[in-house]
């Protein structure tokens, strides 16, 4: 069989309009981690590849009112970013640094990610506990899309067949910012259950806001603003912590897999939630 | 595909399809020490360092590596530190996960000269060994590590 | 190899169909096919106890991944793309997946008409082998017992994966049948092929690729009928790999499930113990005859119990097949068997150490099987697990195994040693590297007996027509079996140099600069002068059980370990986290320090993944976690520091391969339970151990145990 074309575009609108043009019959290769698998163990036959490697401007990180990372930026170089570590988001440097082996981290990308939108992901989770937004370039265009909205189930996101993910961009987080990784197996294992708190407390220790978010227990991370609220105006206590865990258990939809089934899911994450709350009542 | 590569400082010119992963690529070209097992990149038997850093061969495409600076066991002198502290505690059962095991531990001492034994695991957790050989290869790398120190 | 292809395997997407037809037209003229066709004038079935398995599927496919066809191509690449032109048409049928079920009458049958060898016993439907056992009044003996109990286990399947996936080139040269592969029984695999082909064993040859791991996986037949088939239809060399996909519907580790009783006296005598169990030995039996029977016994523990029943069936069902595999049936029959000591041992109140120790063998004492112990030192392994946790103290979260595991009996192993020209001795043996560096041990041994330096000694390639008859690199017996041959051949050696000296081999003085004679300086001679002279030496251990009653001798020679854990159980989430590990194995003595310790090491870790992590989950047939992401492996993390100790002494080498495999799930279990979490099945996922029944009335730690008097030491 033919192998496929292999294009190396040095600007993201060469980029696009190759994606434009070859449509369906071309993969976009960002870090290569994901579509190596796939294409190594034949699930999918491209007819052409389109490499990022070459494409100008992707591999920025910027800390300023926004952090802001460029598609091609891989896990590593946010793990060990000074820059980031120092700053208010240096829980999204830490939330990187777990995924996966550092041969992993060393080839995926912040863009590659969130394009791949698999369910077993950490990242994405805190991403949208961030608010965090992508920017989509086409020929026609850009437009900014919150995390939350751009992946909309396991491997299905709001990107268009002529767009690129050029660029993530995270807001100013609140003080409080945690990530838990659950592993029900190995400590190489994906992510059971993973959580994300971004609280705001005031000077008294009180709630001015607070957001969580749980993911990879369905197609796409969940978040339940309502079941926050009892929270908002308050002191997080053990009580409304564990309130919060209840209420998410009861709300979030879950699915079975090997690391764990769906009734399983549930119950912990009744635990986590209160767990990663619990330390807002110090 | 011509795919041109420097592998352990000599320049190769790499023959591959688009669609072939750098491992392929390299076996053909006869570095055996790097290895298939797992196909998905967490086992770490494909390990090769690129420009230093381990990377998961079997997850890269040919053409993705042209230019890059690949290093294989292949290439390291016979009293090279890092080996020659698996031999001396005898760091290895068959040996097949023993390239990948000893790249990764070069490059976490160029950048972490000193690993607390936390650090190693850490930095190791992503090569699996079926054999067994864990103790032995973490009293290695402690044992690479004083050395190259010293 | 000059013209070689590559093969690849076309297998079935259902797990019992029947083949209605396969068409090959589509496939490009330069690739060579294979279907069974093209082997009807070899025997029809292969198999190393029982002939079930066809080269290429026949008219029916038996389960997923089942060989329906083959083909061998120029790369890798067009061999794959030619699997996909090959057109197969099937009719499904009903499958079985579970092996008690598979025993019922409405279950589907797979294998009508197969002819067993008179050694098994296929009593019931579906069942290959049933080995039964019984001992003193067998289930009458239940009456006179003052407690009984009752429970049943489930282990589940488990894969090998050895780094180094599967791997075979065959091809025929003038005549003869070359493979050159990845096996840890290259005479079986000469044998079984020979009748498989047709042909005479010596037109085979065997040569034996050091693996990349194996743990089992790598034994009787794999890869070697189709790769020869193949190779003679193409009249060119092939090779085959699997692919990691495979390697998980090739050959797993048996699931089982168990139902015992045991019962005891008050005093904590054990009285009277049945062990009832299916093994899933998959679509072909394999070696399941043997693991049955083996996992049949290891599940009686080492124990002095005066009325044993033992039945224990080896069951198809449209599951990949099963066989040998790391540990052997004693992990799955350990778990069980220790599980139970700790049931019977809160049941009545007693210390789980001080039951075990009350009911051990000692030296003297009669196993169920009838034959006698010697060389007993289960106690001290116990002891010496106890004490590593400091089992008396503060006894929370803290758990015990003990075992008694067999090792392949009756065997032969042959053993040659030949001064070359160079002035070397070369040691010529069947054992296969996988791992272990046997040479290492070897060298050392045959130092040993010639009172030379290991420096003097080489190991000669592992080649069926350079090296003598050797049983298997199985059941951890290499050790004891080569130190015994190697003993025999050293003393042949001298026997024979002495023969040609003309001197009695007393008088034959051997140091590295070469053989003299007592009293006579003049008479010495450089080992090179003596190229060719070879001593051989062999050594057999008789044995064997009957299958209906189980009496006879299980094992020449016994495995003895104990392990001990402790653990802390998050209660919220299931996940079990190891704190403590010690296992203590009799391994006699040592012959390779290293090798020992590398050896036990990766037992343990091995025993860690298939305690908390390793099961394959099928789903009507399907394997749903064929992969190294989905299935995991115990990785640096995952292992606590842990403890070990080899308990030296007696004049035998032990095997290590295997030891601690057993004992370290078993332990872990116990100390889960202990926590609180009555486990009963393998592997203890956090799932699992958070359904496990809590006993939310028992206060945490141990419950309180009333004293017995202390076991008399021996």
């Amino acid at each position: 069989m033919e192998e496929p074309e292999w294009h190396s575009p040095a600007t993201v609108e060469e980029a696009t309009a190759l994606k434009a043009r070859l449509g369906d019959g071309a993969t976009v290769v960002a870090g290569g981690t994901f579509t190596g698998i796939l294409v190594a163990n034949g699930l999918i036959r491209p007819q052409a590849f389109i490499h990022l490697a070459r494409v100008a401007g992707l591999i920025g990180i910027a800390v300023g009112d926004e952090l802001r990372l460029g598609a091609m930026v891989t896990h590593r170089k946010v793990e060990m970013s000074r820059d980031i570590r120092e700053s208010p988001w240096a829980r999204v440097a830490e939330c990187f640094a777990q995924v996966a082996s550092p041969r992993i981290r060393n080839q995926a990308t912040v863009g590659g990610v969130l394009c791949d939108a698999d369910y077993a992901s950490d990242p994405p989770t805190l991403l949208v506990a961030l608010g965090a937004r992508v920017r989509l370039k086409s020929p026609s265009g850009e437009r900014e899309v919150l995390v939350a909205d751009f992946i909309k189930d396991h491997y299905e996101t709001a990107l268009r067949a002529d767009e690129l993910l050029v660029e993530v961009v995270v807001p100013k987080p609140p003080r409080q910012v945690t990530y838990l990784k659950f592993r029900s197996r190995s400590s190489e294992d994906r992510p059971c259950v993973g959580v994300a708190v971004a609280a705001d407390l005031d000077d008294g220790g009180r709630c001015r806001s607070l957001r969580v978010v749980v993911g990879a227990v369905s197609g796409r991370p969940q978040e339940f603003p309502d079941a926050c609220a009892v929270a908002v105006g308050q002191r997080m206590s053990v009580d409304v912590a564990t309130e919060i865990g209840r209420r998410y258990s009861e709300l979030a939809s879950t699915l079975s897999d090997v690391r764990g089934s769906a009734s399983y899911r549930s119950r912990v994450i009744a635990v986590l939630v209160r767990r990663s709350l619990e330390p807002l009542a110090a | 595909m011509k795919i041109p590569v420097r592998v352990n400082q000599n320049a190769v010119e790499l023959e591959a399809r688009t669609d072939e992963t750098l491992l392929s690529a390299l076996r053909r070209a006869d570095f055996r020490s790097v290895r298939l097992t797992c196909g998905i990149g967490v086992c770490g038997a494909c390990t090769v360092l690129i420009d230093g850093e381990p990377i998961s061969s079997c997850l890269v495409l040919a053409p993705a590596a042209s230019g890059a600076d690949i290093t294989t066991t292949e290439g390291f002198d016979d009293d090279d530190p890092v080996a020659s502290a698996f031999q001396e505690f005898s760091a290895f059962q068959c040996g097949y996960c023993t390239p990948g095991f000893v790249l990764t531990t070069r490059a976490l001492l160029s950048e972490n000269p000193q690993p607390t034994d936390d650090e190693i695991r850490h930095a190791l957790a992503g090569n699996l060994c079926r054999c067994g050989s864990y103790v032995k290869i973490a009293a290695a790398v402690r044992l690479a590590a004083e050395s190259m120190r010293s | 190899m000059e013209g070689m292809l590559h093969a690849r395997i076309l297998r079935s997407p259902h797990a019992h169909a029947k083949v209605v037809s396969i068409n090959t037209a589509g496939v490009p003229r330069d690739v060579v096919t294979l279907t069974r066709d093209d082997v009807a004038d070899l025997e029809p079935l292969y198999g190393p106890m029982v002939k079930d398995q066809p080269v290429v599927a026949g008219d029916r496919v038996l389960h997923v991944g089942d060989a329906v066809a083959a083909v061998a191509a120029r790369t890798p690449r067009e061999a794959e793309e030619a699997l996909e032109l090959i057109e197969v048409e099937y009719e499904e049928l009903p499958g079985v997946f579970d092996p008690v079920e598979a025993t019922s009458d409405s279950a589907p049958l797979l294998h009508e008409g197969l002819e067993i060898p008179a050694e098994y016993r296929p009593d019931g439907r579906n069942v290959c082998h049933r080995f039964r056992l019984k001992s003193g009044l067998g289930k009458d003996g239940f009456a006179g017992a003052d407690v009984v109990i009752e429970e049943s286990f489930e282990i589940a399947g488990a894969a090998h994966n050895p780094m180094e996936p599967h791997a075979t080139l065959a091809y025929w040269e003038e005549g003869r049948l070359h493979l050159i592969t990845g096996t840890q029984t290259p005479f079986n695999t000469r044998r079984d092929m020979a009748a498989l082909f047709r042909i005479p064993e010596e037109t085979i040859r065997v040569v034996v690729a050091p693996m990349g791991g194996s743990f089992g996986a790598k034994t009787f037949m794999r890869l070697e009928p189709i790769t020869a088939a193949l190779a003679r239809k193409a009249r060119r060399p092939v090779r085959a790999v699997l692919t990691r996909g495979e390697e998980f519907i090739t050959v797993n580790r048996h699931p089982a499930q168990f139902r015992i009783r045991l019962g005891a006296n008050r005093d904590g005598t054990f009285v009277a113990k049945s062990v009832d169990a299916w093994w899933d030995t998959g679509a072909y039996a394999d070696c399941g005859p043997s693991v049955c029977t083996k996992g049949g016994y290891a599940a009686i523990g080492p124990y002095r119990i005066p009325n044993v029943t033992v039945d224990s069936r080896c069951v198809y069902t449209n599951l990949p097949p099963a066989g040998a595999f790391r540990g052997y049936a004693a992990t799955q029959g350990v778990w069980a068997s220790e599980r139970m000591t700790d049931l019977m041992a809160d049941r009545l109140g007693i210390d789980p150490l001080e039951l075990r120790l009350k009911n051990l063998l000692r030296d003297g004492d009669r196993f169920a099987t009838g034959e006698v112990m010697h060389d007993v030192r289960f106690a001290d392994c116990l002891r010496n697990a106890a004490e590593a946790v400091e089992w008396g103290a503060e006894s929370r979260n803290k758990g015990l195994a003990v075992m008694l595991k067999g090792m392949q009996t009756p065997s032969r192993t042959g053993v040659a040693l030949e001064i070359d020209a160079g002035g070397h001795v070369v040691l010529r043996s069947a054992t296969t590297d996988m791992g272990q560096r046997p040479e290492i041990a070897q060298r050392n041994l045959a130092a040993h007996a010639l009172g030379l330096s290991p420096d003097l000694i080489t190991v000669g390639p592992n080649d069926t027509d350079l090296v003598p008859f050797d049983t298997r690199t199985t059941s951890s017996r290499s050790t004891f079996m080569m130190s015994n041959a190697i003993r025999a051949a050293a003393h042949d050696l001298r026997r024979k140099i002495a023969e040609r000296f003309e001197v009695a081999p007393e008088d034959l003085v051997m140091s590295d600069e070469g053989v003299g004679v007592t009293g006579s300086p003049d008479l010495s001679r450089p080992f090179a002068d003596l190229a060719g002279v070879r001593g051989e030496g062999t050594f057999v251990t008789p044995g064997g059980l009957d299958p209906d009653t189980g009496q006879g001798i299980a094992s020449s020679h016994w495995h003895q370990a104990a392990a001990s854990a402790e653990v802390s159980v998050d209660a919220e989430t299931g996940v079990t986290t190891i704190t403590r590990l010690h296992t203590a194995v009799y391994a006699g003595n040592v012959v390779d320090q290293a090798g020992a310790e590398l050896q036990n090491e990766g037992s343990t870790i091995f025993g860690i993944g298939s305690a908390l992590y390793e099961g394959i989950v099928f789903e009507g047939g399907q394997v749903t976690n064929g992969n190294l992401s989905d299935y995991e492996i115990p990785s640096m993390l995952d292992v606590p520091d842990f403890t070990y100790e080899l308990l030296e002494g007696g004049e035998h080498s032990h095997g290590l391969g295997e030891m601690a495999v057993p004992v370290v799930p078993a332990a872990i279990g116990n100390a889960v339970a202990a926590a609180g979490f009555p486990v009963r099945n393998l592997p203890m996922s956090a799932e699992s151990v958070l359904g496990a029944p809590h006993h939310p009335a028992s206060p945490p730690g141990r419950r309180k145990r009333r004293p017995t008097s202390p076991q008399v030491g021996r």
